[in-house]
């Protein structure tokens, strides 16, 4: 992981080190808020000051996703993509996956360790595509999980994979 | 009359879980640590 900005500034002069600090208090009263345009620019101000920093790449990323510019999250992920090793898999799948660009968001997964978290989005991806069975595969695997929800999508991959009549049998499993 | 109730298919419902899972980093450590969080915030 990239050292944290605030530890480089510090020996260099106080006085960045204060207004980074300052920034990510504002940062974070407008992600508070859900104020997620404001969030942008500001952590493209702490960036300003501190290029690479990982916070601010990573609230500039959600910001972005959650105000609904996946594009523009996209481009920031391959701005950083060059100069840092933040891992960014996760979010860039999630960006292709809006995008409806299905075959890259799951060639974007392959081969990497996934957490609960990357599974759900696989198997949203596969469903998409159609791929119902494997779909419902990977629901299974997560059934000991305790995601909230789970159950919804379960059961439409079951149906949609013309096998309703396991529904009930992973309802109680679950 | 009334008619009943009949159920009727539709296509199945699926929501975006992973969305649920996008979340902000902690930056907690990375804010000035103000014991009179009161007072300091109204110079903000």
């Amino acid at each position: 992981m990239a050292p944290k900005a605030k530890e480089k500034a510090r020996p260099a002069a106080a006085a960045p080190a204060v207004a980074i600090e300052d920034l990510f208090a504002s940062l974070n009263r407008h992600i508070e808020r859900s104020e997620f345009d404001q969030a942008v620019k500001i952590s493209d101000q702490v960036l300003s000051i501190a290029p690479g920093d990982e916070d601010a790449i990573r609230c500039k990323v959600v910001a972005l996703i959650k105000n609904d510019s996946v594009d523009k999250a996209l481009l920031a992920i391959e701005a950083c993509s060059n100069k840092s090793s933040i891992d960014f898999v996760f979010f860039k799948a999630y960006c292709l996956y809006r995008q409806n660009k299905l075959d890259e968001a799951l060639e974007t997964l392959k081969g990497q360790e996934k957490n609960s978290a990357m599974m759900l989005l696989e198997s949203q991806i596969l469903f998409r595509l159609g791929l119902m069975d494997a779909s419902v595969d990977i629901y299974q695997n997560l059934q000991k999980s305790k995601i909230e929800s789970l159950e919804i999508n379960f059961v439409a991959s079951l149906v949609s994979a013309g096998r309703a009549s396991d529904v009930q049998g992973a309802m109680e499993s679950l | 009359f009334p008619p009943t109730f009949q159920a009727v298919p539709r296509n199945p419902i699926v929501i975006d879980l992973a969305y649920n899972a996008i979340d902000f980093p902690s930056l907690e450590n990375r804010m000035k640590k103000d014991k009179k969080g009161f007072i300091s915030r109204l110079w903000r």
